[in-house]
């Protein structure tokens, strides 16, 4: 796999992740928190016991995401950030498939308050797309580090005598 | 190999919990401090008023069938005319109207509000604070 592949998709990868994260954290449109949208973006979705997780979760996860974006450009903990961004890109696909399954007419959420209801089938091809991408990146990004770890337990190693 | 994805992994988890922290403590203030906007009551108060309420779902069909607050009726922008004759049937002029909507900020609640009180000409119309996500909640 190209190393410009690779990139583009670190790169794509991240933009998403920022974009969608920022704007579960702030509603640029009518310039206040985007949380209690998120809240109840994510009640809708039925999965969670007690709303006060649902709270919890819409505070934490937009920064997890932003975080996550940001460090996959930091080489030692470009590994950690692609395992998170693909657990991320599997639980939204199991939430939206649960969702569909349930029949819940409701707003995805993925980025911000979203006024129109979930388009199951496209939403559903997007997040294949972006796990597809994330097992791609994660896949080369165990690569990479294999060898790193590799060539520093060579170097490491006392010359053999001639 | 494993143990280094979950010690990198869980760095990034802590780095983001930090920001979060900080967001949630913020919006919690903000959430004390958030003033009723005009026309808006906190669901407390509309309990306390017990039966003297008729709930308004301004909400789509498809939410409002599927949960709904008890006795509501469905009184939304998208299906107005058809359904504002068996609102005025079911209306109860004793009553004070609360309306509610998804909650957040969703707008259709004040729309389906303000539209009661200029083309009704019915007075006494508030719009539920946090709306079905504060009713659900509780």
């Amino acid at each position: 796999m190209g190393r410009k592949v690779i990139a583009v998709v670190r790169l794509a990868l991240a933009a998403v992740f920022l974009v969608a994260g920022v704007m579960k954290i702030w509603d640029f449109k009518l310039g206040h928190s985007a949380t209690p949208d998120f809240t109840v973006a994510i009640q809708s979705y039925h999965l969670l016991p007690f709303p006060e997780l649902s709270a919890l979760l819409a505070i934490y996860l937009p920064w997890l995401e932003v975080v996550a974006a940001l460090a996959l450009f930091v080489r030692r903990l470009a590994l950690g950030a692609t395992a998170a961004v693909l657990g991320m890109s599997a639980v939204f696909l199991a939430a939206v498939t649960s969702a569909w399954w349930r029949g819940l007419e409701i707003a995805c959420g993925c980025f911000g308050k979203e006024d129109a209801m979930t388009d199951y089938p496209t939403l559903i091809l997007r997040d294949l797309a972006l796990l597809a991408a994330c097992s791609l990146l994660f896949v080369a990004e165990w690569r990479r580090t294999a060898t790193a770890a590799e060539s520093s337990t060579a170097s490491a190693s006392p010359a053999p005598e001639a | 190999m494993i143990a280094q994805v979950f010690r990198q992994l869980a760095f990034v988890c802590v780095c983001a919990l930090l920001p979060a922290l900080v967001s949630g403590a913020w919006q919690l203030q903000w959430k004390k401090e958030e003033p009723l906007a005009a026309g808006e009551i906190r669901l407390a108060t509309a309990r306390q008023w017990g039966d003297a309420v008729q709930w308004v779902d301004a909400r789509s069909r498809t939410k409002y069938e599927r949960t709904h607050i008890p006795d509501a009726l469905l009184l939304n922008e998208d299906e107005w005319d058809s359904l504002v004759g068996p609102f005025l049937d079911a209306w109860d002029a004793d009553k004070t109207l609360v309306v509610y909507c998804d909650g957040g900020s969703c707008e259709a609640a004040h729309k389906v509000a303000e539209r009661i009180r200029a083309d009704l000409k019915i007075g006494g119309v508030y719009v539920l604070k946090g709306g079905w996500a504060a009713w659900d909640g509780k």
